[in-house]
């Protein structure tokens, strides 16, 4: 239980990675809140899920790309549990396709979520944890996307790329108040998000071009961000961590 | 209302908590980034501070008013602030001695202004309407 009573909040928390991060962090002991925008089903059962098991959860419908609903979820946090120590923004989406195709409305969409939704939540908790508490975990989930593109991702991309950025400037701000800000750019994970690219190659991009042989898990990722929001973090800051089964390394295996 | 005293202990209190510093550094006469090694957030923390221990509230800009020349050519003149500016300057801070940054107006002394003595006699104000 190496997060025992800290609070945590996590966006895009139902499925997928957020789901395996909502989960690991409950397993290490951690309060935590989770937002969820559209799937009610699954942010009911992974509430009672976590319930049943002893752990403290607590489900938050809302779009993280309105402007308003950081500050919302945010004080209800506080109001519930007084403190936030650990913010994971994870919700994204894609909206894939070539870009000489493009529209408008694609483009806004990926970056109004994935990266201005990073900034409100962000912006929700900086005060408290930078100034009230002097302490705090900002662990920004990114992608491998951002620096090894595929076609059809301009959008995506541009949003992770920019996170990355983001990621190290608020470093720099806030080190001073012990508060750590980091992203982990996953590779290729099994989740609904790469059901599309997974049916249609991904026995050949695990065997041919990941090192380790096999598609990443939700549990992998989940992994890496408790290791930043626990002790063993501590005296890390601005990093991208990079966690894609050496997918990013490039080779072709032989 | 509290006297003037009381206001520079409560107001020393609060920087040695916001800077890390040790209560016989703090002097009426020190200079918040000169002497005290205060950088740009210590400054939002300090206000929030102030407004947590004395119970007031502190509008962004009103007791340090950092940027109020940023981009604006009016008020400087060759990398100083003109007349123009330090009138402007005694209106936004009335409870600033300028007396002192008048005689060397570059910009960068502006900073120089940020005083303990300066947040003392803002309180002062402050209080006492």
């Amino acid at each position: 239980m190496s997060l025992k009573d800290q609070v945590a909040l996590v966006t895009g928390g139902s499925r997928g990675i957020g789901r395996a991060i909502v989960q690991a962090l409950a397993r290490e002991g951690a309060k935590v809140a989770f937002v969820y925008k559209g799937s009610q089903p699954a942010a009911e059962e992974l509430q009672k899920e976590i319930a049943a098991s002893g752990g403290t959860v607590k489900a938050l419908q809302g779009d993280v790309s309105d402007p308003q609903t950081a500050a919302t979820i945010v004080a209800r946090v506080l109001a519930d549990w007084g403190r936030v120590d650990i913010l994971v923004n994870n919700a994204g989406v894609i909206r894939d396709g070539l870009f000489v195709r493009m529209d408008a409305a694609n483009w806004k969409a990926v970056l109004d979520t994935n990266l201005d939704g990073t900034f409100y939540f962000c912006r929700a908790v900086a005060e408290q944890m930078a100034l009230k508490q002097r302490s705090g975990r900002i662990i920004n989930i990114s992608s491998v996307a951002a620096d090894h593109v595929n076609a059809g991702q301009a959008n995506y991309a541009a949003s992770k790329g920019a996170v990355n950025a983001f990621t190290r400037a608020l470093a720099v701000e806030l080190g001073s108040r012990n508060v750590t800000v980091n992203a982990v750019a996953p590779g290729f994970i099994e989740t609904d998000m790469s059901e599309a690219v997974r049916n249609k190659a991904g026995d050949f991009i695990a065997k041919k071009l990941i090192p380790l042989r096999r598609l990443g898990k939700p549990e992998d990722i989940a992994g890496v961000v408790v290791f930043l929001a626990g002790t063993a973090g501590a005296y890390l800051t601005g990093q991208v961590l990079t966690v894609d089964g050496g997918l990013s390394l490039g080779a072709v295996t032989a | 209302m509290p006297t003037e005293q009381e206001i520079f202990e409560k107001v020393r209190t609060t920087l040695v908590d916001a800077l890390n510093v040790e209560e016989d550094e703090v002097t009426m006469k020190s200079r918040l980034r000169g002497d005290l090694n205060a950088e740009s957030i210590d400054f939002l923390d300090i206000v929030f501070r102030l407004e947590k221990q004395f119970g007031v509230k502190i509008p962004r800009e009103e007791l340090f008013p950092e940027s109020i020349f940023q981009g604006d050519p009016h008020f400087v003149t060759d990398g100083k602030v003109n007349a123009e500016g330090l009138k402007e300057l005694q209106e936004r801070m009335p409870f600033a001695d300028l007396s002192e940054f008048a005689k060397d107006s570059r910009l960068e002394k502006m900073e120089d202004l940020f005083t303990v003595e300066l947040i003392v006699k803002y309180l002062q104000r402050k209080l006492g309407s």
